[in-house]
């Protein structure tokens, strides 16, 4: 089942939207779903053109294409457990939040929070994402706990806080301090970034780029050949401020003497 | 008298009253005595129309405010910081009945040490265990001398500048590279713990010397008191400074006696984040258009909102976000209607519709306040001057939308 | 004049000996009469249970850490959020609930008046506010004296009476309903980082030990004429091998008045255990309980501890700290100058921890080895052992031998070593529930003579009216429709409105604010007393004119007064 849902012109279009509905599943119900404009409910229908193709009897068929300005669109993909979300466009915030199965691809970029405490399936992110990509809630001692998170484009500040489980991948540069308090999963930086795992406890971090502002708190265990590319970098524990036995490895790291 | 100023909350103000004028005020420092003498209130609403602005009614300016906010998809509601819970209580039931965001001056100010606290918790006291107890006060990113002058004489046991500078935190005087506070204060919490070797020769600028030195002291102190303002909260990496402190505080703790208060600013901003706290749950940025409260920073604060030109309405209270906020997050401003409700014309009234005046909070309208460390004092009514109370004008603002949402619920609109 | 009449009410009402009659209850203006008229609204209990309205005698709910608690929390916050709906605000919070959430959520359950665990002197504006935005229950205070300066010293002097003229001067300034007494001397001790043992250590620079602070102050209030009890958290909460503290402490304790206890010691269970360390921990609910049975001056709470997570905040500041170095989780402290302290940290109870499994049996064990129950009251230390909302299973675990056996095959299976509850048949009566609900606090408490706790003429109207004939459950078999019943009343009737429908809330609240004033003899008017008022003036940050609550926070109140014996 394709579902393809065009945004219509909104008459006051920064108002946010929150559009919790929109995942897969609900699609095959065929009932009248809502969405949010600011504090006004609205149907699906009075803000997106709809047109549905071909039906499915399971979630898995089912894919979501959201095409015209979604740019405030949040929530999009909230609790996701199977099928595909396309956003031809930007995104707003809290894509694929609590996702646990399926699959979203953004051909633009992607507003904060992108897949927040994600726990399962992938999200894949052709542009930029904003600030907490990949992150928790506030207060929560846990964040992402599994699922793969890949970023081609640069990613901003916070990226990966308190991971704790999965994967990120982040193609382009991560902004300051990615993988801040990070306990268990993988944080892969392609690009350079600035202070990243302040506080880590645990899991794997690697930066194919440049660190800057690298943190005195790690301690150097050597160096470490990174296989895809046989890339060598440093390799440090951390963060010992925390008591903190992670890894961080890098390729290049200048501290902020 | 309970001063109004800032968030020391001195209550030990004596005022000469002559007439319908404070004349005179002891105790008081600079800041505090400024704030009584201002005269230039408003006389009444004012509304801005095609021919620039005039003076309405109390009814014109009560009604235009409801039908804005009822009207509104996205109503915001700022600002809050310097007048009372009462007031404060008023503005958050408002918010919760129109579905709208409220947000206070936190947001742009210590809210990093809010986001700090919930992340690793408040290791705090009241300021009198620290002027009685403390023998090691650090002052971090602030300067109490200008903001909060009366801080050091009130709440340490130090009088004056000088006897401070020859204390031996002040004689440690970290004079660190912009943006370095989070390195350093993670070096320090590694050296408390007694891990000092890998850490490199120089932190931001400061030798490692000087960190062994400040870590000996912290860990003799009998007790310690960390003090903190926006130098430390607007700084690269913000509440993430403020947790890296908390922490060393709380490392601190597992060796003698240490406590961690925010400097906060404005006399009241605490009391707004304690009401709104017992009241939705959360301490600022709270978001009403799903019917329940959510709160999230970045994204349901004011300045973001206003930014991203989310609100088409916006009533503010008991602060200036015109002289405060951001270019991006002003401009919005004047393109959606705007009602504040305030005794002056400030920065913020070039972007109004319509201003009412209110009376002020610890001058002419009492009110609970909170102190930066959580003690409420009642700020007390010394003069009348005839202007209703923020708690009044937001009291009935309330009842009416009540009363005119009950109306359209009938009628299905 | 406002009559309504509950009519084929269910009651039990152990204040008035009865014990499952069916009857009608006529109330007029918020009391309950003999009679009324013809045009009186009639609501038809339908045969239901029909209780005095519940009290809790000790609950965090309102005031300074209590709010620490929500702020430091907004994950359990976005746990619990209800909509904002006809009058009821929207509420948020699982442990630490809003005020509305609690105040709405206790409705539910058929709660009119509450206890706030804790409230500093201080700071007694705030939990002044918050008990106005609790507005579907009565609201009283324990006010924290464990660490206060000037009782300190007075203590050390063997003076009793000044320590009593403290005591009433300060409840009457911060309209405060009780002494409260955590963790005597420790609280200050931790004002150095320090704490103290047990009753006989020493607190440092004052010079007197827990057990003189706590027999001082049980002849002071017993001086004062208190409603309530010294209310008292022992020292030495939650570890191991502290139940010889506990029977040293209820050893101090003298029988000094004819109509209640001398001590109201409170969530026992954290204060029960046996063993050395968390590696052999075990029960001494046996011991502890026996004491009590012997010692007709003392009542106790449970303090029952259920499984999940929760946040535990106390004034006991120390205690507190030492949980997060065990746990590690965020923690808060705030230390009250010349006060008490406090310390708040989240913890999460599993049924794989034996050391959590001990303590859920603890609480149990004590409710059913006690023999009275007006001497075992039923209570979490909310949030402490458990969120309040899990009332209705501890009633459940209480009244069913059966559903402790399942529970217990859920445990951790070396548990069993470590208990006696697996070997206790008594299984509570629905008496003994109403008992340990509301009859025995408003006993404990001292408000029967204002009309709290029972369904007499000239009672107060609080009733709650519960979903479930007792001639047709047997709680033994039938413990899920008795949990489920407990949950939710069929109304709550407050001051004689129904308040609460179905859980769903009908009017905005009107509660009031009960507080003790002791009128002492000028002689003993400690404000005119030059060392006192040095004290305030050189130690506090606040002013002593400014300290005092201003009637502005007590919109609607009832004082109990009493004459001071000094």
């Amino acid at each position: 089942m394709r579902v393809i849902l065009t945004a219509k012109p909104r008459r006051k279009p920064f108002i946010p939207v929150e559009a919790e509905s929109i995942i897969p599943r609900h699609f095959l119900q065929g009932r009248d779903l809502f969405i949010w404009e600011g504090n006004k409910k609205r149907s699906l229908r009075e803000l997106f053109d709809v047109m549905v193709e071909r039906t499915a009897a399971a979630a898995e068929e089912v894919e979501v294409i959201l095409r015209g300005d979604v740019s405030r669109f949040k929530r999009v993909g909230e609790y996701m457990d199977a099928g595909k979300i396309t956003i031809e466009g930007d995104i707003g915030m809290h894509c694929g939040n609590f996702m646990s199965g399926g699959t979203i691809e953004i051909l633009g970029n992607a507003n904060g929070w992108l897949g927040r405490e994600m726990r399962g399936g992938g999200i894949l992110c052709h542009g930029n994402a904003g600030h907490y990509a990949g992150s928790g809630y506030r207060g929560e001692k846990f964040g992402m706990k599994g699922g793969t998170l890949e970023i081609l484009g640069n990613a901003g500040d916070f990226a990966a806080e308190y991971l704790t489980g999965g994967d990120v991948i982040i193609h382009g540069n991560a902004g300051d301090l990615p993988g801040v308090e990070m306990a268990e999963g993988n944080l892969l930086i392609h690009g350079d970034c600035s202070r990243p795992c302040g506080n880590m406890t645990g899991g794997t971090c690697t930066v194919l780029g440049t660190v800057h502002g690298m943190l005195p708190t790690f301690r150097m265990t050597g160096t470490v050949l990174w296989e895809p590319k046989k890339i060598r970098l440093t390799a440090f524990e951390g963060d010992i401020a925390n008591r903190g036995k992670g890894t961080l490895q890098v390729r290049e790291f200048h501290y902020d003497g | 008298m309970v001063c109004p100023y800032c968030a020391c909350l001195c209550d030990d103000l004596d005022v000469t009253i002559e007439g319908n004028r404070v004349t005179g005020v002891d105790n008081a420092c600079d800041l505090a005595t400024h704030k009584f003498q201002t005269g230039n209130r408003l006389p009444g609403p004012i509304r801005l129309t095609g021919k620039g602005w005039t003076g309405i009614g109390r009814e014109e300016a009560l009604d235009f405010t409801v039908e804005m906010l009822l009207d509104a998809d996205r109503p915001l509601i700022y600002g809050w910081s310097t007048t009372s819970v009462e007031a404060q209580s008023h503005g958050i039931h408002i918010a919760e009945e129109i579905g709208g965001v409220i947000d206070a001056t936190t947001s742009v100010c210590h809210g990093p040490s809010i986001l700090a606290i919930q992340e690793v918790g408040h290791p705090g006291c009241t300021l009198g265990q620290v002027k009685n107890r403390a023998d090691v006060v650090v002052y971090w990113g602030c300067n109490p001398l200008e903001a909060h002058p009366r801080h050091l004489s009130r709440y340490t046991t130090y009088a004056d500048v000088r006897k401070t500078e020859s204390a031996n935190v002040a004689d440690e005087f970290l004079h660190l590279k912009p943006g370095g506070d989070y390195a350093v204060l993670g070096a320090l919490r590694a050296i408390v713990r007694g891990k000092t070797d890998f850490i490199p020769a120089h932190v931001a600028g400061v030798p490692k010397a000087q960190f062994l030195r400040i870590g000996e002291i912290c860990k003799g102190a009998k007790y310690g008191a960390f003090f903190f303002g926006v130098g430390l909260t607007q700084t690269a990496g913000k509440y993430k400074n403020i947790r890296n402190a908390i922490e060393l505080v709380d490392e601190l703790n597992r060796h003698t006696k240490w406590t961690l208060t925010p400097m906060r600013g404005h006399f009241n901003v605490y009391g707004f984040n304690e009401v709104c706290t017992w009241a939705t749950g959360y301490p600022y940025a709270v978001d009403f258009s799903r019917g329940m409260a959510f709160y999230n920073p970045g994204e349901t604060t004011a300045v973001d909102i206003l930014a991203r030109k989310e609100c088409d309405a916006c009533l503010v209270v008991a602060s200036d976000p015109g002289a405060h906020f951001p270019r991006a997050a002003v401009e919005h401003l004047a393109s959606i209607p705007v009602v504040q409700i305030d005794p002056m014309v400030n920065a913020t009234t070039a972007f109004c519709d319509v201003q009412m005046p209110a009376a002020v909070t610890g001058i002419d309208a009492e009110g609970t306040a909170y102190r930066m460390d959580g003690v409420p004092i009642r700020a007390k009514k010394i003069l009348d001057l005839g202007y209703p109370t923020d708690s009044a004008i937001l009291g009935e603002i309330y009842r009416r939308i009540r009363d005119e949402r009950k109306v359209r619920e009938v009628k299905g609109t | 004049m406002t009559e309504l009449l509950l009519s084929n009410a269910c009651v039990i009402d152990p204040l008035n000996r009865v014990n499952g009659d069916v009857m009608d209850i006529a109330i007029r203006d918020g009391w309950i009469v003999e009679s009324v008229g013809n045009g009186a609204e009639v609501i038809d209990a339908k045969g239901f249970l029909t209780l005095a309205g519940g009290i809790d005698s000790h609950t965090h709910l309102c005031g300074t850490k209590v709010n620490f608690g929500r702020y430091m929390m907004p994950e359990d916050m976005r746990a619990g959020r209800t909509i904002r709906r006809g009058l009821m605000h929207a509420t948020s919070g699982y442990s630490v609930p809003t005020t509305y959430g609690n105040s709405y959520r206790y409705s539910a359950m058929g709660y009119t008046s509450i206890l706030e665990g804790a409230m500093a002197p201080l700071e007694a504006r705030h939990t002044h506010e918050e008990f106005s935005a609790t507005p579907l229950q009565d609201t009283m205070a324990n006010t924290l004296f464990d660490g206060n300066w000037s009782v300190m010293e007075a203590v050390r002097e063997k003076d009793v009476k000044r320590a009593a003229a403290i005591v009433a001067w300060t409840l009457a300034a911060v309209k405060g309903f009780a002494i409260k007494l955590t963790n005597p001397g420790g609280t200050e001790a931790w004002g150095w980082g320090k704490n103290v043992t047990c009753i006989r250590d020493t607190v440092p620079h004052f010079d007197v030990t827990p057990a003189e602070i706590i027999e001082t102050l049980i002849r002071a209030n017993e001086l004062l004429r208190l409603p309530h009890s010294v209310h008292l958290h022992c020292n030495n909460l939650g570890a191991p091998g502290n139940y010889q503290c506990t029977l040293g402490t209820f050893d101090l304790v003298p029988d000094l008045n004819k109509e209640r206890q001398s001590l109201y010691a409170t969530h026992v269970q954290f204060h029960a255990y046996g063993g050395t360390s968390w590696k052999d921990i075990n029960s001494k609910a046996e011991p502890v309980a026996y004491a009590v049975n012997r010692k007709p001056q003392i009542v106790i709470d449970m303090g029952q501890m259920m499984f999940g997570k929760t946040t535990t905040m106390t004034a006991d500041g120390p205690m507190e700290f030492n949980l997060y170095r065990l746990h590690h989780n965020k923690w808060s402290n705030h230390d009250v100058e010349l006060e008490t302290g406090s310390g708040i940290i989240p913890v999460y109870y599993s049924k794989k921890s034996l050391v959590n499994c001990v303590m859920w049996a603890i609480g149990l064990e004590l409710a059913l080895l006690v023999k009275d129950p007006w001497q075992c009251l039923l209570a979490t230390d909310n949030p402490n052992g458990a969120p309040f909302v899990r009332y209705p299973e501890i009633i459940g675990l209480l009244m069913s031998r059966r559903y402790r056996d399942e529970e217990l095959r859920t445990i951790h299976p070396g548990t069993e070593k470590r208990i006696v509850l697996h070997t206790l048949d008594r299984e509570l009566t629905w008496y003994d529930i109403a008992v340990m609900t509301r009859a025995g606090q408003a006993k404990a408490l001292g408000i029967t003579k204002i009309g709290k706790g029972h369904l007499g003429i000239g009672g107060e109207a609080d009733i709650a009216v519960y979903p479930i004939r007792i001639g047709e459950t047997d709680p033994s078999r039938d413990y899920a429709a008795v949990v489920s019943a407990f949950q939710r009343t069929a109304w709550t009737i407050k001051r004689g409105r129904v308040v609460t429908r179905d859980g769903e809330v009908v009017v905005e609240g009107t509660n009031r604010t009960i507080w003790a004033r002791s009128r002492v003899p000028e002689a003993y008017d400690i404000s005119k007393d030059d060392r006192f008022v040095k004290t305030f003036d050189r130690y506090y940050t606040v002013r002593m004119a400014n300290y005092p609550v201003q009637d502005a926070y007590i919109p609607r109140s009832t004082c109990i007064e009493s004459e001071a014996v000094l």
